[in-house]
Formats: C-alpha cells, sequence, structure tokens
C-alpha cells in the first residue's frame, strides 16, 4: 500500500508560550467583562435571557378553535412519528359530525421528547406548535408529564413566544389556487356551488 | 386452460378466471374498488381498467374473463391504463372530505393506497364545493359516512349475496348518489363487521373499533374463531399483549372472507378478569411449581381414584397432553358435558354459525378422549369413588351437574384463565393461558385440522394447558418427549393415523382435512 507523507508545520515556539497566551485570554476576557460594556461574554440569567430563534424547538403548545376547543383530531400523526414515543393520546367523539373525533387525553413526557419538532412537522391540522420556553423545572417526574390543558394554556408563552411551527397557516390554499387558475386558463371552466341541496 | 400474458408473463389459469384474478396469480395487483374475491362481479368503478390487444378500448379486468391467447397491458406496462386508472380515481376522489386524520379507515384504506400508488394529483374541488352527504349515521353495529363512500355497492351486494337480507341500498342519482339503509333503520343480522371489512373506505366503520387505535400500530396475528366448531380464519390484531379487534381470514374452504358478530367479539375475553396467579382454596396465592408439585402428589397417591374432565375449548395439543395425564394414572377421563358432540355440525344459520359453540369437539372425539362415559365419570365421583379430580376448563364448574359432582371430591384442581365464583370450588387453581396466548391447532366440524399462533405472551404465571400438563406429566415420572406446541402435535401425530405425518408447518395457513388424503392437501 502506498502511504503519502504529509508535512506538518510544528510549533517551534518555546513550550511555555501557550499557557501564557491562555492566561493573558482569560485576562483580557476577565477585564472586558469589568469595565468594557457591551463586551461581557456571559449575561446575568435569570434576570437577563438571551434572545432565541423563532424556530427555537421549546416546550409544545396545542392550538385551540376559535371557540377553545383543541385543533387536534387525534389522527396519531405526532405520536406515529415521535423517535422518542413521548406522546400519548386517547380519542373521543365531538359532537360536531364535520369533525367527530378530538383528543381526550393528549399527554407529552417531557422527559422522554428529545424536542426533534417531528411532531409539528407530522401535524395534518396544524395543531401542534412549539413554544421558544426552554427554561423547563420540576419537582417531580409526573409534572413534566404534561397535559392537554397545560399544553393549551402554557402560561409562559406570552413571556417567550411562539418558536418552531409551519411557515405558512394554510400551506394548502396556494395549491388550491394554483389548481383553480389552471382550472379556468385551460378548460375555461370556473366552480361554482353544486346544484344539489346539502 | 386458457394460457395468457400478463405484463409479458405467460400464465395458464382456469377456465372462467376474470383477468383481475389471473394478474394476481401473476404476481401484478391491479387496483379495484367493487371487486371483491367473494362477491359478484359489478364493475362500477372502473378502476381496475387494463389494456388488452385486439380490444379497441380499455377494458375492466374484473368483468372480463381470459380467452386463449389474450394478451393484457395493466398499469405496470401500459401508460394508457395508468393514465386512465388516474383519471377514475380522481373522478372518485371529486367529492372525498379527505378527512383521513379523523377516520378509522387510514391505513388499510384503498383510496389512500391508490392515491399514494398513482394518484398524487392537486384536487380541483375546492373543500367548500364538495356536496354534502350524511355523516355518522348510527346503522346498529356500525356506522356509515356517506361522504367517504366511493358508491362500489360491495356492501349492497353483500347484503344480497351473502346474508340474504337487502339492508342497503342507493339512494338518490348522480353525484349524490349515497348509500342508506332503510329509513335509516338498523342493521340487524349478526353478519354486520363484514360490512366494514368489505367497505374499500371509510364509508363504514366499526361502532366497537372506533378511535381506539390507528392500524398502523397493529401487529396481526393468524389465528382460528374459538366460537363455534365452523372453526372460521381469523387475524387478531393486536399491540402490546392487548387484541383490539378480530378480523376474518380468507378461507375458501371454510368461512371465504367472512365473520360472525359473536366471533368479532371475543377478543373482549382476552384481557377482562384473568387469572394471573397460581392459588389454593381460598385465594392463598403460591408459586405455579408449588401448585403442580401438590396436585402431583394428589395424583399419585390417588391413582386410579382420580378423574379427567377435558374440555372442546382446549386445542388439539392440550387435550393430547391431558389424555396422556389421565393414562398416566389410569384415571377416568370425558369431555362430553352437556353433549356438544351431538351439535357440533348442526348449522345454526345458513352463514357460518354452528350450534356447538366450542372450536375442538371434534377434534377431542377424534383423539379419543371421550372414554369413560360423562355421566358415569361424574356419578363415580357423586358416590365418592373419586378422590381427585382435574378439570380442564374452569368454566365447566359452571354447568350444575359437574359442579355438583365436585361437591363430593377432596381435591379438585382446575386450569383456568376467568376470575370468577366458580373457582370457590377449586382447591387448586393453575392459571391458563386463552387461544391468542398459546400455539395449537383445532379440528373443525368437517375434521380440518387448522392452526392458531400465539399473537401475545399469557398474563402473569397463566402457561398453555398442554405445557401445564406436561409438566405435571414430568413430575409423575411419565414425560413426554416435547417442549412445545409443534413437538406435542408430532406426537399426536405418530399415535394418530389419520393425522398422517402432518407437522404444524405442513398445516399451512388454510387447513387440512384430518383422514382424507393429507399428502395431496398438504401439497396443494
Amino acid at each position: 500500500m502506498a502511504s503519502s507523507v504529509i508535512t506538518v508545520n510544528r510549533d517551534t515556539r518555546p513550550g511555555y508560550y501557550p499557557i501564557l497566551y491562555g492566561m493573558w485570554l482569560t485576562l483580557k476576557n476577565m477585564l472586558e467583562t469589568l469595565f468594557v460594556k457591551g463586551r461581557s461574554a456571559t449575561i446575568e440569567y435569570p434576570e437577563k435571557k438571551r434572545n432565541i430563534s423563532g424556530r427555537y424547538r421549546g416546550v409544545h403548545l396545542l392550538t385551540a378553535r376559535e371557540d377553545g376547543t383543541p385543533k387536534c383530531v387525534a389522527c396519531y400523526m405526532c405520536a406515529t412519528v415521535c423517535p422518542a414515543e413521548c406522546i400519548y393520546i386517547e380519542a373521543g367523539e365531538r359532537p360536531e359530525k364535520k369533525i367527530e373525533k378530538y383528543p381526550t387525553r393528549f399527554e407529552i413526557d417531557l422527559l422522554r421528547c428529545v424536542f426533534c419538532g417531528f411532531c409539528v412537522d407530522a401535524c395534518p391540522e396544524e395543531a401542534i406548535f412549539m413554544s421558544r420556553e426552554n427554561d423547563l423545572v420540576g419537582t417531580s417526574r409526573a409534572e413534566l408529564i404534561i397535559d392537554r390543558e397545560n399544553l393549551m394554556h402554557r402560561g409562559k408563552l406570552a413571556e417567550v413566544g411562539p418558536g418552531y411551527r409551519p411557515v405558512d397557516h394554510d400551506v394548502r390554499r396556494p395549491v388550491r389556487i394554483a389548481a383553480l387558475e389552471r382550472l379556468k386558463s385551460e378548460h375555461g371552466i370556473v366552480p361554482g356551488m353544486p346544484n344539489s341541496p346539502r | 386452460m386458457p394460457k395468457c400474458t400478463i405484463d409479458g408473463t405467460e400464465i395458464e389459469v382456469a377456465p372462467g378466471t376474470s383477468v383481475i384474478q389471473a394478474a394476481e396469480q401473476a404476481g401484478v395487483r391491479v387496483p379495484r374498488f367493487c371487486y371483491h374475491d367473494d362477491l359478484p362481479v359489478d364493475g362500477n368503478c372502473r378502476m381496475c381498467l387494463v389494456e388488452i390487444e385486439k380490444f379497441p378500448k380499455l377494458q375492466i379486468a374484473c368483468g372480463t374473463p381470459v380467452i386463449e391467447g389474450m394478451v393484457v397491458k395493466t398499469q405496470v406496462t401500459s401508460e394508457k391504463a395508468k393514465e386512465a386508472q388516474k383519471n377514475t380515481l380522481e373522478f372518485l376522489l371529486v367529492n372525498h372530505p379527505i378527512d383521513c386524520p379523523v377516520c378509522d379507515q387510514a391505513g388499510e384504506c384503498y383510496l389512500q393506497d391508490q392515491y399514494m400508488d398513482n394518484g398524487l394529483h392537486d384536487s380541483r374541488t375546492v373543500l367548500e364545493d364538495k356536496i354534502a352527504k350524511r355523516k355518522v349515521v348510527d346503522i346498529g353495529p356500525i356506522l356509515l359516512d356517506a361522504e367517504r363512500c366511493v358508491v362500489c355497492s360491495r356492501c349492497i351486494r353483500y347484503e344480497r349475496e351473502v346474508t340474504n337480507t337487502n339492508l342497503l341500498e342507493f339512494v338518490n342519482r348522480g353525484g349524490s348518489t349515497q348509500i342508506s339503509t332503510y329509513n335509516g333503520g338498523p342493521i340487524t343480522h349478526e353478519y354486520a363487521g363484514n360490512l366494514v371489512d368489505v367497505c374499500p373506505v371509510g364509508a363504514l366503520l366499526s361502532k366497537d373499533f372506533r378511535f381506539k387505535m390507528r392500524v398502523w400500530f397493529l401487529k396481526e396475528t393468524d389465528s382460528i374463531c374459538p366460537g363455534c366448531s365452523t372453526g372460521c380464519n381469523i387475524t387478531i390484531d393486536h399491540r402490546d399483549g392487548e387484541a383490539y379487534r378480530i378480523r376474518p381470514r380468507r378461507n375458501v374452504e371454510v368461512n371465504k372472507s367472512w365473520l360472525c358478530d359473536p366471533g368479532r367479539d371475543l377478543y373482549k375475553t382476552i384481557g377482562a378478569d384473568r387469572v394471573t396467579a397460581a392459588h389454593r382454596h381460598g385465594g392463598t396465592v403460591a408459586a405455579p411449581s408449588e401448585i403442580l408439585d401438590e396436585v402431583a402428589a394428589k395424583l399419585q397417591a390417588a391413582g386410579a381414584a382420580t378423574a379427567f374432565l377435558a374440555s372442546p375449548h382446549a386445542s388439539n395439543e392440550d387435550a393430547f397432553a391431558f389424555k396422556k395425564l389421565a393414562f398416566s394414572v389410569g384415571g377416568r377421563l370425558d369431555f362430553r358435558v352437556g353433549n356438544p358432540q351431538d351439535k357440533v355440525a348442526v348449522r345454526k344459520d345458513q352463514i357460518l354459525q354452528r350450534e356447538d359453540r366450542h372450536p375442538n369437539t371434534q377434534g377431542l372425539l377424534n383423539l379419543g378422549l371421550g372414554v369413560s362415559g360423562v355421566d358415569v365419570l361424574l356419578a363415580d365421583c357423586r358416590a365418592g369413588k373419586v378422590q381427585v379430580l382435574v378439570l380442564q376448563d374452569a368454566d365447566l364448574l359452571n354447568d350444575p351437574a359437574v359442579a355438583d359432582a365436585a361437591k363430593n371430591i377432596a381435591y379438585v384442581a382446575v386450569m383456568a384463565t376467568h376470575q370468577g365464583p366458580h373457582l370457590q370450588a377449586a382447591h387448586a387453581v393453575i392459571p391458563a393461558a386463552m387461544w391468542a396466548e398459546a400455539d395449537g391447532t383445532f379440528t373443525n366440524f368437517e375434521n380440518r385440522v387448522q392452526r392458531f399462533k400465539r399473537a401475545f405472551d399469557a398474563p402473569g404465571d397463566a402457561r398453555p394447558r398442554f405445557e401445564i400438563a406436561l409438566a405435571l406429566l414430568a413430575r409423575l415420572g411419565q414425560p413426554l418427549n416435547a417442549a412445545t406446541a409443534g413437538d406435542v402435535f408430532v406426537e399426536m401425530a405418530v399415535e394418530m393415523k389419520t393425522l398422517g405425518d402432518l407437522t404444524h408447518r405442513s398445516l399451512g395457513s388454510k387447513g387440512v382435512i384430518a383422514g382424507g388424503n393429507i399428502q395431496a392437501q398438504a401439497t396443494a
């Protein structure tokens, strides 16, 4: 086997050089943090908090319809795609016939959750979003298995703001409009109301 | 035997075979909605269009019989057929509500499958413009959603041809066509569950299974229905050791694609009120091995003053091991409590059900378990000639004659699946597995030996009945050279000439009629 020789430019400076350089760096940062305004490497957490990206994947949220019921229809897509298997859903019947299903139980075990955001991607109803909430504390394990009501009313949402979520709130609309325009331009058809009684 | 070519594959089929069946034999599945293997052909959905040489237009594969020299191009090789199927699908989806997230059929829906295979179009109908039809209509054990219907008439043909009840029919015309029962009345017969299976989409859904589980989570296990002596082939759908539903499995010679509703409900018995630990009289729990030691010691001491009552709910393997156990101490042995053998082939209705509500009466008869005569056996029990009584199924204690006879016995040992007051009559309760939790075979009314497979483990300390009998045999010093149900079957086949050299494996998925030309059946 042919091997090629790699020439490495070794540092020829004396051995104490990196130690001195490191100490200088530490001293510089310390002085800057102490005396130069705005150059500080740290922040005074929790009084101050960093600006977090709008795509941050924090604690989940369940969105609601206008009447306050969850948008979720308990299709189990999020539970199916979840790599940590941390979503537990039980489905029940809604009185409204158009959307007959809703989650009677919807629990996320935040201790198992890996915050990958797949649940948000999988959701066909835009019912599950993520917030920017990342300071998650609890005094027991049970406290961090959060239920439907908790997911629908995260107290910190107003403070931290929403995180990872679908960009366009009706992703199907452009497709629909394009299809209608094609129908009109290619066939001259403008779909109207069906003539049968509803 | 006409020969035809399907997508370049030459295949010889039986006369009268339709193109769709021939394609299936050649390994090509032509998409369909209205065609069903066990229903008459209607040809209304137009989904199975294929190109056939010398025909000017595309033909429906389900309604075209194969003739000599036919050259068929399905959607696999014909662009024309593929395009036609795509357009048909688009028409079928014009008024579909696309509510897959709430629909229980999602995951086993023909519309979903075929949309993924050859649709993938953008809908040209705005959701608000779709024709609204009736949703969530309660028609007895099933729910009707007319919006999801593709108007394939499978359910109507099922009602007409299989149950002869004609409860469903089309109403309205054109795009507003929908299925309905007369005046919205309920489906009254005991075969309503099949309508759900027959429906290729989510228009007819089971009320019992509604919203319980998404189907893609479920694992399937081939099994046999233990509800009666017909022995319908079934699939148990289960997840994490819990059964969620029972569906029929196609076997043309036994149940075609059908199953009765009482049979479907049997999954509910698996999870409820099970005996999970061995215990003595009064409920003191003991280790299973301790109880088995005790039972074996009692049997050894009593010798011939023992009686064994087998149950026609047990599999052939269970029964064979039980018979060996009875013979090892020379005790009395029978199983014919309530004379199930008289009803084994008597039909309860004209479709599937039989009067004998045990799955394996014929198997136990074949094994010769009815030796002592059940009346003599029970009379001996009452007369105090029997010291130890072993029951293969605790349910036998619910029979007044058995319960009465058990009163005089010093030691009653039962293999029990379910809790109940009847267990108080027993001195030793050994937890037993149900049919879904064990491997085995049932022999149905026509001597067909059919295999069922273990879907999941039995709860707690419960073990299959044959294992309990084997453990007792080992303790009595007469072990059987077998560890699994398959081993027991081989031992059984050695003794029984009618089984030939069958094994679990050679029974296949369709079963074999014992005593007939076994070799020919097993290879077929």
